[in-house]
């Protein structure tokens, strides 16, 4: 059990950090929309 | 409409997606590595239908930019997939694959929730808004994931060469994504050139992964360092 919670600490752990990763990269937002899966042209986002 | 130089870039990045796939069937490796390879036919088949929407309603038209946006949110999903198989591989002889499953799930579950919550106080487009923001937590997330799983590849003392050029090649490609989208929020101006940059990181991770099929075999190992002798 405690193995179990400790991996679901870990994840939520995780998940603070990619947050406050993706805070302090998107802190100067411009609009701009991160697309990261091939080389396709990235259209205009349309709901920005 | 996007110019010559960005079809020619769009072409090879396909060409290298389909090259990973045609590699690890080469190299007998495409169900030890099921998810990576399913991830590269995907982008391949993504392309596909990407090309035909541009061709038949154009660069600017909505149905290009949702189906666009949607199947990268999807991709994302599986590159996600992809890392979790990664952390599958590496802590294998541990016997901790139901661990890294759970976390997985929690993860995933987690990065769910927080995404609608941010997307939630907007009243319309509430699935694309929610499609667009789990896809950039996901990358986020993902990036985090992949230095933590070059920590234990460093920490488990793992010398498998292909399984540590896998992920430290998608560590590559999750920063310069992450460096280019940063810069672009930086300096707006030049956003016309960060836009060319994205296609060509796209460019980075299937070259990687097809090299890594290609030459470097299932058995090879990194030597370990050597260990100094000091005399007493």
């Amino acid at each position: 059990m405690s193995k179990r919670l400790a991996v679901i600490a870990a994840s939520m752990l995780i998940l603070v950090g990619a947050m406050s990763l993706k805070s302090a990269v998107t802190s100067k937002d411009s609009g701009a929309v991160l697309m990261a899966n091939g080389s396709a042209p990235t259209p205009p986002s349309p709901w920005k | 409409m996007p110019g010559t130089m960005q079809y020619v870039v769009w072409l090879v990045g396909a060409l290298l997606e389909a090259g990973v796939v045609v590699c690890a069937i080469k190299r007998k490796a495409f169900r030890r590595y099921l998810f990576l390879n399913l991830y590269m036919a995907s982008e391949v088949v993504a392309s596909a239908i990407r090309f035909e929407i541009l061709q038949h309603y154009g660069f600017t038209s909505l149905t290009y930019a949702y189906f666009y946006y949607y199947s990268d949110a999807l991709l994302t999903i599986l590159l996600f997939l992809v890392l979790s198989s990664l952390y599958s591989e590496v802590f294998r002889e541990l016997n901790a694959e139901r661990y890294v499953q759970m976390g997985s799930v929690a993860l995933f579950a987690g990065t769910a929730l927080f995404s609608f919550a941010v997307v939630e106080q907007f009243s319309d487009k509430l699935l694309s808004r929610f499609v667009l923001e789990i896809s950039q937590n996901l990358y986020f997330v993902g990036l985090l994931l992949t230095y933590i799983l070059w920590a234990a590849i460093l920490k488990l003392r793992e010398t498998r060469t292909r399984l540590i050029q896998l992920v430290l090649s998608l560590g590559v490609y999750f920063s310069l994504y992450a460096a280019n989208y940063a810069l672009r929020n930086l300096y707006p101006s030049a956003e016309a050139l960060f836009t060319v940059l994205n296609p060509l990181i796209g460019c980075f991770l299937p070259f990687a992964w097809a090299y890594a099929f290609w030459k470097l075999p299932e058995e090879a190992r990194l030597a370990p360092a050597g260990l100094a002798v000091t005399p007493r």
